[in-house]
Parts: structure tokens; C-alpha cells; sequence
């Protein structure tokens, strides 16, 4: 009951307290909103690696996959924005499918094998000249719509969009983990030969869990293509959408399902806001350097280190 | 005692008028991740461009605000809005069309003019945007490198180019222009991560058997081609490339890779200005960066002060607020250190002429057009 409270104060403040707050300051709107894109890529990959036990580093593919998708649908084919970006996450899960084959990896030959099929995507979105424009991209990509007499395409509406999209994505990841599909797949994360022993099919739960992830990813990296109205292959499928998330995910606790959102917002604003302003270049050196002092402190992440902090004031009250 | 009120009531009307006619300018530019190096040379110009403008104006003053866009759209995107809130007239810098693209949109969206000279990619003029400059581009370049392979009378090229974004639509432009002169071509393109260009290379020694090899890419392409150049030997009389090649820097760096290569370039090395601007600025350059200025600093320095006349223009007129930037921009017909400038109804400099250079010895002689030349082509020559 006490929790409910809690929750519903933290979403009222987050929904009405930022814009009220920030909504003015289109610069620190910009920032919060990256951040939450940052955060949405950081769910759908700690889903994976949580639920389905496997690190991926070609969560791009999924969000390049995404943007392309939602991009060209609205611009060459009039589908309307909002509907082009829930393809954008159906297209990422198209390409997922595709992917289905290096489920029968495991550990690092995972991690590679998604990798190259990132690199084959960009490759494909420069190569397709006559969708994607190839390298030179495609520019003035559909801004969010005005609905209902409201402008989504504002930074508070772009904001309320990106945050429901997160919001709605932990929901989900949250019932899947207390399902007993989510059980199992907890299971699985420690020990595969068990699970399959007791009947479970690791690898049909293992592919859902891929497809469900990539989804969540596509539909961010349509969001951040409208949002940004730009788009090309080197940043579609840039490296950087997969690092950052990755340093949010472990910096909050990727076994948790606020952390690696709490830890996208934490880690993009301190960069952003504070840290590049006392070092404007070279900042990133200080991400790195907490990034591993948390590590060898509390491999949990900020949630883990509050944990702990908590237990021991409890012992010493 | 009133005598002392009075003078200190002077003093700080005429502080306040400084203060006021101040004028802030956003510097958006990538200063960190793979567009650095470019970035910071265009930066130093910038900042040529203000020292020189706050000794020369007279009037006002210019004060730079410098946001690192991280070589990211959406970090490009949030340092114009962080630039805007911070009270700048105008904004000056930008590098790689797809930072270019979202900032100068975020500009256009805030009324804020966006002057620049890192993105040669059409599509930026192409957007209608209102408040979007810059005072290079494609055709500049394809016009220098076309005008010296027919000057030395060649009559088939090879052109190996990168499928990134501006290498791309230069390669093209290039073969089409010289397909209509009569001069056989032959298209090579390779993906920006290669690095062996061994394959690229044997197919120009025994398949095309070119005269000229042309090289659009970027610093790190070049120097991957010459390499494998010089292990396969090809029978070309030439070689040439564009940005970033015809540089001391490359000189110093590779000096067994440069001779006789040929290269787009603003300046001759040693460097030898002849007007008066170039000397100012070629002095502030030196005094201020303890180096030689090099291209992306003279265009820093041309796009700034256009940028800067333009802003002081709109300030003596009381129409900074009202979009007085853009429209002082749209009168501008100056000669500068990169020839004349003016600006199209998109925002385009129709005036805008690349030099080429060739790596003789330790310098970067001007080879064409011949009215800028200060040294005649070597040809043939390769550095293998």
C-alpha cells in the first residue's frame, strides 16, 4: 500500500513535476529526453540479458532497424507518425527473426554474432540507396503530430511520448518477469542445463525474449528518428546506442527494472549537465572512472549500493 | 564628493553600454569523438575570427559561447538549445552533415541564423531552411579537381571513394562532369571501416589502367590507398585526393607517402598571405595558436567574420531580435580569404572555388586555378 503511494507520487512528479519545472528550458528538456531514449535502449537490453541470460552488442541493429522503419513509412508511404513508430519496433522485430539463428550461441559467440548483424544492417541502409537514401541519409523526418489540439512535436510532448513509451516498456518487462515464463527464464540465467532438464524449452523462451527486446528497442529508435528528423547509417546503427545503455544498465543495476532507467537519467544528466560543464572535453574519462569504481564496489549497480547502504544503518541503529 | 558620484555614475553608464553592446555568439562544434580534429581547426578560426573582429570593429564586441557536440546529432541538437538559452544572437560552426542537419534545424526552429563550412551535403540547402549558411560546397570542390585533371590534359581516372555521406555525392558529381568532357572513368567505392585497399588498387593497376587516380575519402582512406599505391606501383601519372590531404600536417606525418600528391587547398605551405586580411589574420592565427594556420582555420576564420559584419549590421539597424542576422547574411557580397562570398536564396555560395595543392619536397605548392597558382604542376609524379 505504502509502495503504491510511493509509485503514484514518483509518476505524478515525473509526468506533471518535470514540464512544470524544465518545460521552459528546452536545452534541459532536450537532455532529459535523450536520456530517456538512452534509458528506453538500456530496458530492452538488460531485458535480454536479465531475462534471457544473453549480453548483446547489437542492440543498434534493433534501433537503427526501428528508425528506418518508422522513417520511410511515414515519409514515402504517409503512414501517420504514431502508428510508424509502433512499426518502427514491429520492423526491429522483423530483423530480430532474422537474428534467430545465433540463439544457438551462447557467451561471447552471442555478443559477436549480434554484433556483425548490426554491421550488416548498416550495411544495408547504405547499400539501399532507393528507400534510405543511402550514406547520405534521410533529413526533415516527420515531427510528432498535433492531436487532440496538442503539440507532441513540443519538447514537453515529445517528452510525455518517450516517457509513457519507457513507462510502459518496465510495465511490461515487469510482468513478464513475474510470470512463469519470467521464473523460468530467471532460472535459465543461472543454470540452462537445468531448466532443460525440467522440460523447459530454453531456446523457444530465449527467442521470445529477442523478439520482445527488439521490439522495445525499435520502437525507441523510431521515436529518437522522429524526434531528431535526421537520420543515416553511421548513426542509425552507431556503436554509441549500444556502449551508453550498456554503462546505464550496469550503473543502475541491469538485474532490476528501474535501474538501468534510473541509471540512463543518473548517467546521461551528471555527464551532460554537471561534468561537461567542469571539463568540457574529456568528460567521458569521469563516466568511465565511476563506471569502474561501481563496479568493483557493487556490481548491482546504484539500487545494490542503496541496499547497502540501508542494511548498514539499520545494523548500526 | 559630488564630483566623485558624477565620475562614478559615468563610469558605470559607460560600462553598461560596453556590457550592452556585447554580442553573444554560440560556437557549436564537435571538440571530442571522431569529428575532433576537424572540429577543434575550424574552432581555432572561430576564435581568430573574434580577436581580430573586437580589434577591428570598433564598436562591438563579440563574445564566443563554445558548446561540444560529441561529433552526435542529438548532442548537437541540445548544444544549440543550451546556446540559445544562453542569449546568442547567432550561431557559428557545426561539422559532418548529420550534426549539421538537426542543429541548424533546432537554429531554424529558435530564429537563430547557423553559419558554417563543415557540411558539403546538398540536402542542408535543399531544406528550406531560412536561417541555414554556409560558404562551401560540393561543387567547389568538384570544379578544382575537375579543372586540374583537364588542365594536365588526362584522359581516363580512376575514382575511389568512400560511401560515406559528402565523398559519396562529390565522387558522383566528379564522374559526371568528367564523363560529359570525353575522359573514360572508372568508379571504385569502399566502405569508411576498410583499411586494405590492396584489392581497390589491382583492379586500377591491371583492370582500368588509368592516367589519374582521384581519392574522395578522409585522411585515414588516403593514407591506406597510398600505402597499397606504393606495393602495387599502377602505371597512373597522378594522384589526387580532396580535404585534409594537401596539408603540412600530412607532410610532416607521412613523408614518404606525399610527394607529388595532389590535394584541394586554400593556402600554399609555407604560408604566404598577400592581402591585408590574410596577413591580420595570419598573424592573430600564429599569435594566438603558436602554429601556421591551416584550411579549417581560414574557413573557421571567413564564416565567423561574415557571421560577426552581419550581426553588427543587424545591431547598428536594431534588428537583432527580429531576425535582422539572416537578413544582413542574405545581402553579403564580400571577397575573402576564400574568394568572394555570397549567399543564394537557400543559403548557398554559388562563388565558392577550391585551390588544388601538390606535396612538393616539404612544401604545398598552388597548382590551380592558375591565377592563384604560386608553382607549376610536377607530371607526372607519383610518390611511388
Amino acid at each position: 500500500m505504502k509502495s503504491n503511494k510511493l509509485l503514484i507520487a514518483v509518476l505524478a512528479l515525473v509526468y506533471v513535476g518535470v514540464p512544470l519545472l524544465l518545460g521552459a528550458n528546452a536545452y534541459v528538456m532536450s537532455l532529459v529526453i535523450a536520456s530517456l531514449v538512452i534509458g528506453g535502449i538500456a530496458l530492452s537490453w538488460a531485458l535480454l540479458g536479465n531475462l534471457g541470460g544473453m549480453v548483446s552488442f547489437g542492440h543498434a541493429a534493433f534501433f537503427g532497424v526501428g528508425a528506418y522503419t518508422s522513417a520511410v513509412l511515414s515519409m514515402q508511404h504517409g503512414v501517420p507518425v504514431f502508428a510508424g513508430i509502433l512499426l518502427g519496433g514491429v520492423g526491429a522485430v522483423v530483423a530480430a527473426l532474422v537474428m534467430l539463428p545465433v540463439l544457438r550461441l551462447r557467451g561471447p559467440y552471442f555478443a559477436l554474432a549480434i554484433l556483425a548483424y548490426a554491421h550488416i544492417f548498416r550495411i544495408l541502409a547504405t547499400e539501399w540507396q532507393s528507400v534510405t537514401g543511402g550514406s547520405g541519409g534521410i533529413a526533415s523526418i516527420p515531427r510528432l503530430p498535433t492531436l487532440f489540439g496538442y503539440d507532441f512535436a513540443s519538447k514537453t510532448g515529445n517528452y510525455l511520448v518517450i516517457l509513457t513509451i519507457v513507462l510502459v516498456f518496465a510495465l511490461v518487462y515487469d510482468m513478464i518477469r513475474r510470470s512463469p515464463h519470467g521464473l523460468a527464464l530467471r532460472a535459465m540465467h543461472d543454470s540452462e542445463d537445468a531448466t532443460r532438464v525440467v522440460g523447459v524449452n530454453n531456446t523457444l523462451l530465449k527467442g521470445l525474449m529477442l523478439l520482445v527486446s527488439a521490439f522495445m528497442c525499435g520502437v525507441v529508435g523510431a521515436f529518437n528518428a522522429h524526434y531528431i528528423n535526421f537520420l543515416e547509417p553511421d548513426y542509425a546503427f552507431s556503436a554509441g546506442w549500444v556502449t551508453i545503455p550498456i554503462v546505464a544498465a550496469i550503473f543502475g543495476g541491469y538485474r532490476t527494472i528501474t535501474g538501468p532507467l534510473v541509471g540512463a537519467v543518473v548517467v546521461y544528466l551528471v555527464d551532460q549537465l554537471f561534468v561537461k560543464n567542469l571539463m568540457p572535453t574529456g568528460h567521458q574519462l569521469v563516466l568511465g572512472v565511476v563506471l569502474v569504481a561501481m563496479i568493483i564496489s557493487s556490481p548491482d549497480g546504484l539500487f545494490g549500493l542503496a541496499r547497502k547502504f540501508m542494511r548498514k544503518k539499520d545494523a548500526t541503529a | 564628493m559630488k564630483k566623485a558620484t558624477s565620475i562614478a555614475l559615468a563610469i558605470m553608464t559607460l560600462c553598461a553600454g560596453a556590457q550592452a553592446d556585447e554580442l553573444l555568439v554560440g560556437v557549436q562544434i564537435p571538440l571530442t569523438g571522431p569529428l575532433a580534429r576537424v572540429g577543434m581547426g575550424t574552432q581555432e578560426g572561430i576564435r581568430v575570427a573574434a580577436e581580430v573582429f573586437n580589434k577591428t570593429n570598433g564598436k562591438h564586441t563579440i563574445k564566443l559561447v563554445t558548446v561540444d557536440d560529441e561529433s552526435a546529432p542529438a548532442k548537437a541538437v541540445a548544444a544549440v538549445e543550451k546556446l540559445a538559452s544562453e542569449g546568442v544572437v547567432a550561431i557559428t560552426g557545426g561539422y559532418g552533415s548529420n550534426n549539421i542537419s538537426p542543429a541548424s534545424d533546432a537554429a531554424n526552429k529558435l530564429g537563430l541564423a547557423y553559419m558554417t563550412s563543415g557540411g558539403v551535403d546538398d540536402g542542408l540547402v535543399e531544406a528550406g531552411r531560412k536561417n541555414f549558411f554556409r560558404i562551401n560546397n560540393t561543387a567547389g570542390y568538384q570544379k578544382a579537381l575537375v579543372g586540374l585533371i583537364s588542365d594536365l590534359g588526362v584522359k581516363s581516372v580512376s575514382i575511389i571513394y568512400s560511401t560515406k555521406d559528402a565523398t559519396e555525392g562529390l565522387a558522383t558529381d566528379v564522374q559526371k562532369t568528367l564523363a560529359a568532357k570525353g575522359i573514360k572513368v572508372a568508379m571504385h567505392a569502399f566502405d569508411p571501416a576498410i583499411t586494405d585497399f590492396k584489392p581497390i588498387i589491382n583492379k586500377v593497376k591491371l583492370q582500368d589502367r588509368s592516367e589519374f587516380i582521384a581519392m574522395v575519402g578522409y585522411e585515414n582512406d588516403y593514407v591506406g590507398i597510398l600505402r597499397a599505391a606504393r606495393v602495387l606501383k599502377p602505371q597512373a601519372k597522378a594522384i589526387a585526393g580532396v580535404w585534409s590531404l594537401a596539408t603540412p600536417k600530412m607532410a610532416a606525418d607521412f613523408p614518404d607517402l606525399m610527394p607529388n600528391v595532389y590535394g584541394t587547398a586554400v593556402l600554399p605551405f609555407p604560408v604566404n598571405f598577400t592581402t591585408p586580411e590574410g596577413k591580420t589574420f595570419g598573424e592573430t592565427y600564429k599569435k594566438l595558436h603558436n602554429k601556421e594556420p591551416d584550411y579549417l582555420g581560414q574557413f573557421g576564420y571567413v564564416q565567423s567574420m561574415l557571421l560577426f559584419d552581419a550581426i553588427a549590421r543587424a545591431a547598428d539597424k536594431g534588428t537583432l531580435k527580429k531576425g535582422g542576422v539572416i537578413e544582413e547574411l542574405r545581402k553579403t557580397d564580400k571577397q575573402t580569404l576564400i574568394g568572394r562570398v555570397q549567399f543564394n536564396a537557400k543559403g548557398d555560395n554559388p562563388n565558392f572555388v577550391q585551390r588544388m595543392g601538390q606535396h612538393q619536397g616539404k612544401q604545398v605548392v598552388l597548382v590551380w586555378p592558375k591565377e592563384s597558382a604560386n608553382g607549376k604542376p610536377v607530371f607526372p609524379g607519383v610518390p611511388w
